[in-house]
């Protein structure tokens, strides 16, 4: 096997069955085999995960533009804003003409 | 089977393999560590930490067998006898000298005790095969981590190549001890304890490695091992790493730590 | 926009507890700052393996052994995590470590100093490394976010050490008469250089690093958050730091203290302590011995 640049690895882990892949932090390695191996110690050797994905720094495609993730126009139409006092308010007014009026504990 | 089961004759040669056993791993796990904090490289340093660590678990569950056996506390085993006394492989007598050694050294310690342990998982005595049923899990770490390590260093170029093959030539004959030199264990055979003789074993174990062996051009091992396998004639250097392990204890024996 | 406006910006938002990231724009000035205070914290706790290394071989059970072992093993872990953190700021690790080498960068003054003892052993785990977590606590804020994060991790790890530590200290002082005046020589072979470890009373307006919260308390506020939980804990065992001035003002609740020798501290921190030239020697030597493994697994001998 030939020599080669040590490069950057990320690491990614699972705490628990279920949970997330998260980032845990990155290491240098001079191949995919040693990463994995260093990647078990770094965030594996208390037994604290019980899954990691290696990935070489260079294949992860980043974004940050924020344009695209923070876009300036309003988008509360896309979340459950705004709703609870409108929803309260009507639910009163209904309730008033249904005669089903709640007395307040 | 609970080993008030076995008879005297039994018990006996169980409780040489059960030390022979526990001061391999301990031997080694005390060399290994010397690399904490000076390894080639910082990455490897810590994985190489682990590997000593987890040897030193291993001969603390083993030091524990043998206290339940004969009697005895696994720390009064481990640090309180004299060096004759320690019935280790002499692959184990050498120090770390240098990567290539200490990786040659491990490789071959490391894939002769996987061939130990597969004698052992289904041991008539229970205890010792749920300890090595935890050990072999770990040991599958092991075993990765140094292929790995005797493949680069065996393909890396002339310089990494002749340290492997001069270190793995001086360490073949002494390598051949870790499944050698324990009395009586034609009669662990016959009681269900070990699934085949240390003999049988060692075969095994020279025919799974010589494929690798000669894929990479490595040294063949000799045929037979040396005399004196598990002591009592120790070596200068494992004298001094006693001096070491024993230095505290000695300075105050009525005192706990 | 204009590059003092640019620096404005960031200085403002650091000072309001912004972060920055290693993708991030950054004041060349920051990067330098950044860049040096975590290759001396990496720096550090590379040299902090040596003095405990010894002791490995020495522990004196199977528990202390492997309790020890992975104590040193988590500090090379993290002189691994802060080199990439100083590296991806743009300094390579080899640069680093040919710096420390050749004596040119600097790591703090504890690991100047001999360890004589088991006791010195608990002393260091439990003290020393408590006057480090003080500090490491409050990097967790730092504004260069990678650094803070990874202070999250290494504190974590610490605090397992000084319960080992401490508990090590304990059990030699519940001990026989000789553990115990091993520990109490221990304890005053070790107080001066704990007292000097944080540094001088610096001022806050004239610290760059405080300004741009790299770090956000100065080094007489870690003194005596360390003092505060510390000197209590050793007191109730029957130690007394050697100090016969030190003791805590019953109204403001500050300690006052015999002054550090700083001169001490300068001359050791410059290479000129105990053991300083031992084991920067003994470190060249051993990276010298294994340049032939990095050159197999590695393209090319590494540029400095």
């Amino acid at each position: 096997m030939p020599g080669q640049p040590m490069q950057v690895y990320e690491v990614f882990r699972r705490e628990r069955e279920g949970g997330p892949m998260q980032h845990a932090g990155n290491l240098l390695a001079p191949d995919p085999e040693l990463a994995t191996h260093y990647a078990r110690e770094f965030y594996g050797r208390r037994q604290e995960s019980v899954r990691l994905w290696i990935v070489p720094r260079a294949a992860i495609v980043d974004l940050d533009d924020p344009d695209l993730l923070q876009p300036p126009f309003d988008r509360s139409f896309k979340k459950p804003v705004g709703y609870s006092t409108e929803i309260k308010a009507k639910l009163a007014q209904a309730r008033s003409r249904a005669g089903t009026e709640q007395v307040e504990p | 089977m609970s080993a008030q089961a076995f008879d005297a004759p039994v018990r006996a040669a169980l409780a040489g393999l059960l030390l022979a056993m526990a001061d391999d791993e301990f031997v080694l796990g005390f060399w290994d560590s010397e690399w904490t904090g000076i390894a080639p490289l910082l990455e490897e340093d810590v994985a190489f930490a682990s590997l000593a660590q987890d040897e030193i678990g291993h001969a603390q569950a083993l030091y524990q067998l043998l206290g339940d056996l004969e009697g005895g506390d696994p720390d009064e085993l481990a640090f309180g006898r004299r060096p004759e006394e320690y019935r280790h492989a002499r692959l184990l007598d050498h120090p770390r000298t240098d990567w290539a050694f200490s990786v040659a050294r491990r490789f071959l310690y490391d894939t002769a005790d996987a061939a130990r342990l597969d004698a052992l998982v289904a041991s008539a005595h229970a205890p010792l095969a749920g300890v090595v049923a935890k050990m072999r899990r770990e040991e599958t770490y092991h075993l990765l981590h140094m292929h790995a390590w005797l493949e680069r260093l065996a393909t890396g170029g002339p310089e990494p190549r002749s340290r492997l093959v001069a270190a793995m030539e001086r360490l073949w004959p002494d390598a051949l001890c870790v499944l050698a030199g324990v009395e009586g264990d034609d009669l662990l055979v016959e009681a269900g304890v070990l699934a085949e003789p240390l003999a049988a074993v060692r075969r095994r174990w020279l025919a799974g490695l010589a494929p690798e062996l000669e894929r990479l051009g490595l040294p063949a091992p000799p045929d037979d091992p040396p005399d004196g396998c598990r002591g009592p004639d120790r070596s200068d250097d494992f004298r001094w790493l006693w001096e070491q392990f024993t230095m505290v204890r000695r300075s105050d024996p009525e005192a706990v730590w | 926009m204009s590059e003092s406006r640019r620096v404005q910006d960031f200085n403002r938002h650091v000072a309001a507890g912004g972060k920055v990231e290693a993708t991030d724009w950054m004041p060349e000035e920051y990067r330098r700052a950044v860049g040096r205070f975590v290759e001396m914290h990496a720096n550090s706790e590379l040299m902090g393996v040596l003095p405990e290394r010894e002791w490995i071989l020495r522990a004196p059970t199977l528990k202390r052994k492997l309790a020890l072992s992975a104590k040193v093993q988590d500090e090379v872990g993290h002189a691994q995590l802060l080199y990439r953190v100083a590296e991806d700021l743009g300094k390579p690790r080899e640069a680093m470590l040919a710096d420390l080498l050749a004596g040119k960068t600097k790591f703090h003054n504890v690991f100047h100093y001999p360890t004589e003892s088991w006791a010195d052993v608990g002393i260091i785990a439990w003290l020393v490394d408590a006057a480090a977590i003080v500090a490491q606590q409050a990097l967790r804020e730092s504004s260069y976010a990678p650094y803070g994060r990874t202070m999250k991790k290494i504190c974590w790890e610490e605090s397992v050490h000084i319960l080992h530590g401490r508990d090590v200290v304990l059990t030699m002082m519940n001990g026989t008469a000789r553990q115990r005046a091993l520990v109490k020589d221990a304890l005053e072979r070790w107080w001066g250089p704990l007292m000097q470890m944080h540094g001088p009373r610096t001022d806050p307006a004239k610290d760059r690093d405080l300004a741009w919260r790299i770090k956000n308390k100065d080094n007489e506020t870690l003194r005596q958050e360390f003092l505060t939980v510390y000197v209590p804990r050793i007191r109730e065992i029957g130690l007394q730091p050697p100090d016969p001035e030190l003791r805590q003002d019953p109204d403001s609740g500050t300690w006052r203290y015999t002054e550090p020798d700083w001169k001490e501290l300068y001359a050791v921190v410059t290479g000129h302590g105990p053991r300083s030239a031992e084991r920067l020697e003994f470190r060249r030597l051993n990276y010298a011995e294994t340049q032939w493994v990095r050159d197999t697994v590695l393209a090319a001998p590494l540029a400095a």
